[in-house]
């Protein structure tokens, strides 16, 4: 099956996504030919093993990110029964532009792919799980770290070909991330601290692995009501915040009930505590018996590892 | 000029999803609501009309339930309300047909709506309408305002954000903003309950829509997590992280 | 976009169904207020003993003021949609809802139904906007349950009337810009209204309260206070007045306190389902189970009774006794509940993390005022017999 892929280049060199879209086209026998909008990565791309062309797209169009430029200069390379893209911000975009410019079906955010061409994909923010058939040509986006990096063993011709785009997008002025603290309530990661935590000094610990993580800081009302450098408006429970985040973890945090009413509903909890009998370990998908001493900095170390990569 | 904010009608996204006999269960979804994400979108057209911008269309395509989310635009300020009836479900090609030739049929020079919906949680309607309109597309806004007769939108990018300008025709996908969403009150819900809808079938609006290219074969409830795994020491926080990124996927 | 899980309120009987789209879409408004504002607010409020002006000027934007009355800026609502506002209110806390009730059935009903044309001009747009604050004065500190021998009294001085007495209990009373004082001008009880500033005319408030603390509890007293000839009430004469003003507090009291009890039995709901006690949640074992279930038995019941109610208010059906027996019922089954959700969450009942023991406490006010408890059986009781029991004297 011919497939296409359009490398995921959104912050201006290849993401390691898009060798997972040659292993999710090969999963179903494709033999993809890579577009590197900008030519972004192209030779990076061309040693992703299974890969059979990459194609270096280049144009004045590439400048700063315009979907509708992009996509008309990707479109007519775009060839196959299947295009696929990550299911990034932009990546989404591109596979639904180039899809409605060429009238054909769309899935994002895919999770699984196999012949026919059947898809699986959360759907309600993962409170369920559809499975569409879907026939080709079609455009698929798909979620990162569903499929394995296929390796880097390749070695794919490399071609250049220039495209234009009608660029309708100026950019002003770019504005860095702001460095202001997240709010519990909003942070898809949260990661709160107790009165387990000894002193407030030691929060800052918490704020260097939130910041790695994009994740909020929170605390327990012990925490907020013992040490007063502990704002109340990271206070989670019964009088504090409830958050639903995909991931709250819960540090030299016991586990009152009036906690756990405001986090229990987090997608996936991790607890560190040194008491093992702690309640909060009873919620905890992930629970880890050790003191924040030991557990934190290697807790850092792998995230900053694995956000690196 | 006129902008048309494109909302959906989905479950409220406290509610609990239920599947029953391998679909979602509509009829066990205890609220319904403009999609989270087209209520910024509303709010920033809102802030547009206020400003002397134009008129507002609010635009929705579903089944008869999908009425009541033009009331809510409506109850909070919309001008005009657009109800493309189709009762059955529909592949993103076929919505954005239709959502594209309603906002052709209404004229309008800005089109603003939600990045994603709360139910598919796809995407790909913004960034579709605005090829088949032939607008520009700028996503992931979370703010907007107007310089002469261009609109400056404040969009997200990998680093950080970015002030974009962009002219008319346009559609603007919005995400998550800090402006504090406007609630309506008695005076704006007694006026929205006299508001005419128009009603459009896809062939009032010259669209064959066809049969969907997507089927859907099943919907399930989530796999079941995993029974909470306890590991001793420090040493396991690799393990730990490991599990988070493969099993739980939240890193 | 509330980051809170939603709030699932106990309707067994799908209530909601019989709502019009405008009543739900109302109920929703004021219920999404409540958990953005009171619920994170209520408890330092209750702390501070005040009741935040943010929360009056909200109310006033949110148009709900006065909400059955028609014209002069009023939101001309039904009567159902008048007792879902009430209920969504008082889910947050019974002060709130009482602001609200003071407001429209106690002060602006008043002058809707028995003021002069400019009067209501004059003031019904200003407080359906929440700009000016109206409160409502009737019970004296010698007489409760039995207003007609009321002792403040008005005289005609010809160019000005004189008013001199003392009424208590007055929900907003420091806070409010006028009063709708009832005072018996030669013998006869009348309605005046009292402008803050009025000369003679003060409003102290009430402290120590276990209660209600949110609300702004007054004396209102006047020392030959004086004020205009045309600021007595022209259309109504003798009990009738105020009593009818009562009926319409009562009726959304009679929603207001499910609310209460919506509060109650969804925390003491949630907590039985996750305290763990003897290896099992609390709420599998059989007597939590008893209470849960009796919880719900009551507040469907109520619901039922607050509903129809509310058509036979809109259909015009109604007559005093049925009021004060909803009222009666509802308050009375929603402190119940408010008591049996502070058991079920033990020990941290009593804390201000839940919303129970708040609940309790206010609704031992709620089920004296506007009639109390007893005071509605004997109305319930003088309608079964025809025979009164309020005095001995016949």
């Amino acid at each position: 099956m011919e497939v296409t892929i359009i490398a995921d280049v959104a912050d201006g060199s290849l993401h390691p996504v898009t060798a997972q879209l040659v292993g999710a086209a090969s999963s179903i026998g494709g033999v993809p030919t890579i577009l590197c909008p900008g030519g972004v990565g192209a030779s990076e791309a061309s040693s992703i093993t299974g890969v059979s062309k990459v194609v270096s797209v280049e144009g004045a169009c590439f400048g700063a990110y315009d979907v509708g430029a992009w996509a008309e200069a990707l479109e007519p390379l775009a060839n196959g029964e299947l295009i696929l893209s990550s299911a990034s911000p932009s990546g989404r975009e591109l596979v639904a532009s180039i899809g409605a410019m060429k009238g054909i079906p769309v899935m994002q955010d895919v999770t699984e792919v196999s012949e026919g061409i059947s898809i699986t994909r959360p759907i309600y923010s993962g409170k369920a799980i559809e499975q569409a058939t879907v026939s080709p040509p079609c455009a698929i986006s798909i979620r990162a770290n569903s499929f394995d990096d296929p390796g880097s063993e390749g070695d794919a011709e490399i071609s250049t070909v220039s495209q234009s785009g009608d660029i309708r997008i100026s950019v002003k002025e770019a504005l860095a991330k702001a460095s202001e603290r997240l709010d519990v309530s909003e942070a898809n990661i949260v990661i709160s601290g107790g009165r387990g935590m000894g002193d407030p000094a030691n929060f800052e610990h918490l704020y260097e692995i939130s910041e790695i993580v994009g994740a909020a800081v929170g605390a327990s009302r012990a925490a907020v009501d013992t040490w007063e450098e502990i704002s109340h408006s990271m206070q989670v429970g019964q009088t504090g915040k409830t958050v639903v985040p995909s991931l709250y973890i819960a540090v030299g945090i016991s586990g009152a009930i009036q906690h756990l009413a405001g986090m229990r509903t987090s997608k996936y909890i991790v607890a560190i505590n040194k008491d093992p009998d702690a309640p909060i370990f009873g919620v905890a998908d992930y629970g880890i018996v050790a003191t924040w001493e030991e557990a934190l900095p290697v807790l850092k170390s792998e995230l900053s590892n694995l956000v690196s990569n | 000029m006129t902008i048309a904010v494109l909302v959906k009608h989905v479950p409220d996204t406290t509610s609990k999803i239920s599947v029953s006999n391998g679909r979602v269960d509509e009829a066990s979804v205890s609220k319904w609501t403009i999609s989270p994400y087209d209520e910024y979108a509303l709010e920033a057209a809102l802030q547009l009309k206020d400003s002397g911008v134009g008129s507002l269309v609010a635009i929705t395509c579903g089944p008869t339930r999908s009425a009541k989310c033009l009331t809510e635009a409506a109850a909070v300020g919309a001008d005009e309300l657009i109800h493309i009836i189709v009762e059955e479900p529909l592949d993103s090609t076929q919505v954005q047909a239709l959502l594209s030739a309603a906002v052709s049929r209404s004229e309008a020079d800005w089109v603003l709506c939600g990045k994603q919906a709360a139910d598919t949680n796809s995407g790909s309607t913004g960034p579709g309408v605005a090829r088949i309109i032939g607008a520009a597309c700028v996503g992931i806004v979370s703010e907007v305002c107007t310089e002469g007769d261009d609109l400056v939108a404040t969009r997200s990018t990998p680093s950080g954000f970015e002030r974009v300008s962009v002219q008319p025709p346009c559609v603007i996908t919005f995400d998550k903003g800090s402006t504090e969403l406007r609630r309506p009150n008695v005076r704006g819900i007694m006026m929205a309950k006299k508001k005419e809808v128009i009603v459009l079938t896809p062939d009032d609006l010259g669209v064959s829509i066809g049969s969907p290219s997507v089927s859907i074969d099943s919907h399930s409830p989530p796999p079941e997590k995993p029974p909470g795994q306890k590991f001793e020491g420090a040493n396991s926080v690799p393990t730990v992280v490991g599990k988070l990124r493969d099993e739980a996927n939240v890193i | 976009m509330s980051d809170r899980m939603a709030y699932e309120a106990l309707d067994f009987y799908d209530i909601d169904s019989l709502l019009s789209d405008e009543e739900r879409m109302i109920r929703d408004m004021v219920r999404e207020w409540v958990d953005d504002k009171i619920i994170p607010n209520i408890e330092e409020a209750c702390r501070d003993g005040v009741f935040p002006d943010e929360w009056r000027k909200d109310i006033g934007e949110m148009g709900i003021l006065g909400a059955p009355l028609q014209g002069y800026g009023c939101p001309g609502l039904s009567y159902v949609a008048y007792g879902v506002i009430c209920q969504e209110l008082e889910r947050g806390d019974s002060g709130v809802r009482s602001f609200a009730s003071v407001q429209g059935s106690l002060a602006m009903y008043p002058i809707w139904d028995f003021g002069s044309e400019e009067q209501k001009k004059h003031y019904l747009p200003r407080m359906a906007s929440g700009e000016w604050i109206g409160c409502f004065g009737l019970t004296e500190p010698d007489y409760g349950s039995n207003p007609g021998d009321m002792i403040t009294k008005a005289e005609d001085k010809g160019s000005h009337f004189l008013l001199n007495g003392a009424k208590m209990w007055i929900t907003n009373g420091t806070i409010a810009d006028l009063a709708v004082v009832w005072a018996k001008l030669d013998g006869e009880i009348r309605g005046f209204i009292v402008e803050r500033g009025d000369p003679g005319f003060s409003a102290p408030e009430m402290t120590g309260k276990h209660s209600l603390k949110a609300s702004v509890t007054s004396e209102l007293v006047f020392q030959d206070c004086e004020i205009p000839k045309d600021r007595i009430l022209p259309d109504v004469k003798g009990l009738r007045g105020p009593f009818s003003c009562l009926n319409n507090a009562r009726y959304g009291i009679s929603w207001g306190a499910i609310g209460a009890a919506q509060s109650c039995f969804s925390s003491a709901k949630e907590y039985a389902l996750s305290r763990i006690q003897f290896g099992h949640p609390i709420a599998s074992f059989q007597l939590v189970q008893n209470k849960l279930s009796w919880m719900l038995r009551e507040i469907t019941k109520g619901q039922l009774l607050a509903y129809h109610l509310g058509k036979k208010k809109d259909d015009g059906s109604w007559i005093p006794e049925h009021i004060s027996l909803a009222k009666m019922n509802n308050v009375d089954i929603a402190l119940e509940i408010a008591r049996m959700a502070r058991d079920i969450h033990g020990a941290n009942g009593i804390l201000d993390e839940y919303p129970v023991m708040r609940h309790m406490a206010n609704l031992e006010s709620v089920k004296t005022y506007e009639g109390t408890h007893d005071i509605h059986n004997l109305i319930l009781g003088r309608h079964i017999t025809g025979i009164q029991a309020f005095t001995r004297e016949a």
